[in-house]
């Protein structure tokens, strides 16, 4: 292990220090360098990555509830939509932005935003509504430039850009690896047909013959979206790779 | 992978015509009085709608919500009964105390189920715990630390949802379950095996307890309190040399077991089954020294834990008598033909 000791300085560089920060003192006086920014007259520039507000795009959703399955802080409900699909909503009052069901949705149905100020009059309006999860969330502009953080030598320091930066991120399509249901334990399978109930698809059939049922999956058909996986009662459904 | 695959289901064939499978389980088991309310068919249910309904086995919304996929009735051990009755086939009989815990009489049902979780034969075991009025209570077992509840050993003489939480277990398990329960707990716990190979693989241990009877826990509680016996001050149950002893905090109550045939379960008065031979293991209090515990070793798995057990001297091992069980085994036989006798007449 090392130890840390503190600098052992000569007489003279011991006077070089003292000079170096009489001379930051002074430069400060002149003409000062801040490093935060005058938000809202000015962003920061985030990263394609941040982990903003979500937009949802209903023609890709596949009503899988992957999303209010996974999400830690119950903060997704799925209501029914007029079409009879179940759609997600948000509770931002409970949201903690971990995008979670950004990752596990299997078709890319929600995108990720810059944005992060949106204020609401009240708890019951950060419920948002499918409806309102189509459009990016209405935010007022001040800003003329955005800043970025520079990290230079030793000193961090922050750069002003004229211009937008764009809050919208243009995500490429997902590169997901393509899952369909598979049956590991046929012997297992009580034949309760909720499978085929669940399934958006019509993947999963069943017809009742004379001495029992007989269950058909038709791979060609199925998106991966795991419903049935959830609701098998014993277990035996799995998604596996293509 | 892709293309059509396939599998087929065996049902068996409807009892009742045009009807649901459970009204065929329940025209022939339940209204029948045979059922034994081991709750096999509320584990299997895929919608879990099967549940106790004023003592009796029920499906209260059958008609929206029951799939009728019949596994209800394929895996219940009442529906085409072949009663068991005997010793059964065992590969030892022996006597035993454990060291380590304290529980009816030796605490050998904990002490196997325990030795198994350490040897990592399973990773969790089923047991009935009881709460303040006497109410089962199912807990799922990891280790030695959660007995500390101190109500999970020693006899409770009332019906408990242990296969209700079975399904629950098997799903989670990592290594494998252990399921403690009455005969005809077991003789469902073997029929589930039998008909879906996840709980084939995935139930290793079953230990099975002497049982004459068991009672509902409305009718005993209505019961003991026309004894004088409140449910609170119970410390414990216990039937030795044919009286009903309840000892409480300020004293014992006794009573011949013969009087509690008034609310002897129909399910119960039509079983035969005494040492429950179909489990891995029996345990019960009758063919041993007060204090030890009967152990009778029927299957692979429980000759593993037994021998781990004597390796580590876990236990003091004493001597048997399996002939001390011929009464009660031949008194439950005798009342089963006592009772076929009377529906004749």
């Amino acid at each position: 292990m090392r130890k840390v000791v503190a600098p052992d300085y000569t007489v003279f560089e011991h006077v070089k220090r003292h000079a170096e920060a009489v001379k930051t003192a002074i430069r400060e006086a002149i003409i000062p360098e801040s490093v935060t920014c005058s938000y809202p007259k000015e962003r920061r520039k985030m990263p394609a990555s941040f982990r903003g507000y979500l937009i949802f795009d209903p023609d890709r959703c596949i009503s899988c509830f992957g999303c209010a399955f996974i999400c830690p802080a119950n903060a997704i409900r799925m209501k029914e939509a007029e079409d009879g699909r179940y759609y997600p909503t948000i509770d931002y009052g409970k949201c903690i932005f971990c995008h979670f069901c950004l990752d596990s949705c299997p078709e890319g149905a929600l995108k990720p935003t810059k944005i992060h100020d949106v204020a609401y009059r009240d708890l019951d309006r950060m419920l948002t509504l499918t409806e309102e999860m189509i459009e990016p969330p209405e935010i007022i502009r001040e800003d003329k430039r955005y800043v970025e953080y520079v990290i230079d030598g030793r000193d961090l320091h922050l750069r002003r850009v004229d211009g937008e930066d764009e809050l919208l991120v243009d995500l490429p399509p997902p590169s997901k690896v393509e899952r369909i249901v598979s049956c590991i334990d046929p012997e297992s399978c009580t034949g309760c047909r909720i499978c085929e109930e669940v399934c958006e698809h019509g993947v999963i059939r069943s017809s009742v013959e004379e001495d029992g049922v007989r269950m058909v999956i038709d791979s060609e058909r199925c998106t991966g979206c795991g419903l049935c996986v959830k609701e098998c009662s014993m277990r035996v459904l799995r998604l596996v790779r293509r | 992978m892709g293309g059509l695959l396939e599998w087929k289901v065996r049902v068996p064939d409807k009892p009742m015509k045009d009807r649901l499978y459970f009204d065929g389980l329940k025209a022939n088991v339940i209204d029948t009085g045979l059922c034994s309310r081991c709750l096999t068919c509320a584990c299997i249910c895929p919608v879990d709608g099967i549940r106790v309904v004023d003592d009796k086995v029920d499906f209260p919304d059958r008609e929206e919500r029951c799939r009728d996929c019949g596994a209800c009735i394929r895996v219940c051990p009442r529906f085409d009964y072949r009663p068991k009755y005997g010793m059964g086939d065992y590969l030892e009989f022996t006597a035993a105390r454990s060291k380590r815990f304290s529980g009816q009489d030796g605490g050998m049902v904990t002490e196997i189920m325990i030795s198994a979780i350490e040897m990592g034969m399973i990773d969790r075991g089923l047991f009935v715990g009881r709460d303040e009025r006497w109410r089962p209570q199912v807990f799922h077992l990891h280790d030695s630390s959660q007995l500390e509840v101190g109500t999970l050993s020693g006899t409770k003489y009332t019906f408990a949802t242990v296969l209700k939480e079975l399904k629950k277990a098997v799903l989670l398990t990592r290594n494998g379950v252990g399921v403690v329960g009455t005969p005809c707990i077991v003789s469902g716990v073997r029929k589930l095996q039998m008909e879906f190979p996840l709980f084939r693989d995935r139930v290793r241990l079953v230990i099975g307890l002497f049982c004459t009877e068991n009672f509902h826990y409305d009718e005993l509680m209505r019961f003991l309190e026309k004894k004088g016996i409140k449910p609170e001050m119970l410390i414990k149950t216990d039937i030795t040399k044919g009286r009903f002893i309840a000892t409480m905090v300020d004293g014992e109550v006794k009573f011949k077991v013969k009087e509690l045939e008034e609310i002897l379960p129909s399910g119960c008065s039509v079983c035969t089954d005494f040492t429950a031979v179909e489990s891995d293991v029996s345990v019960g209090s009758v063919g041993s020294e007060p204090g030890f515990s009967t152990v009778v070793v029927r299957g692979k798995s429980a000759e593993e834990v037994i021998a781990y057990i004597r390796e580590k001297g876990y236990a003091e091992f004493g001597e048997g008598d399996p002939g001390q069980l011929d009464f009660l085994i031949d008194y439950k036989v005798g009342r089963f033909y006592v009772k076929t006798k009377d529906d004749k007449d």
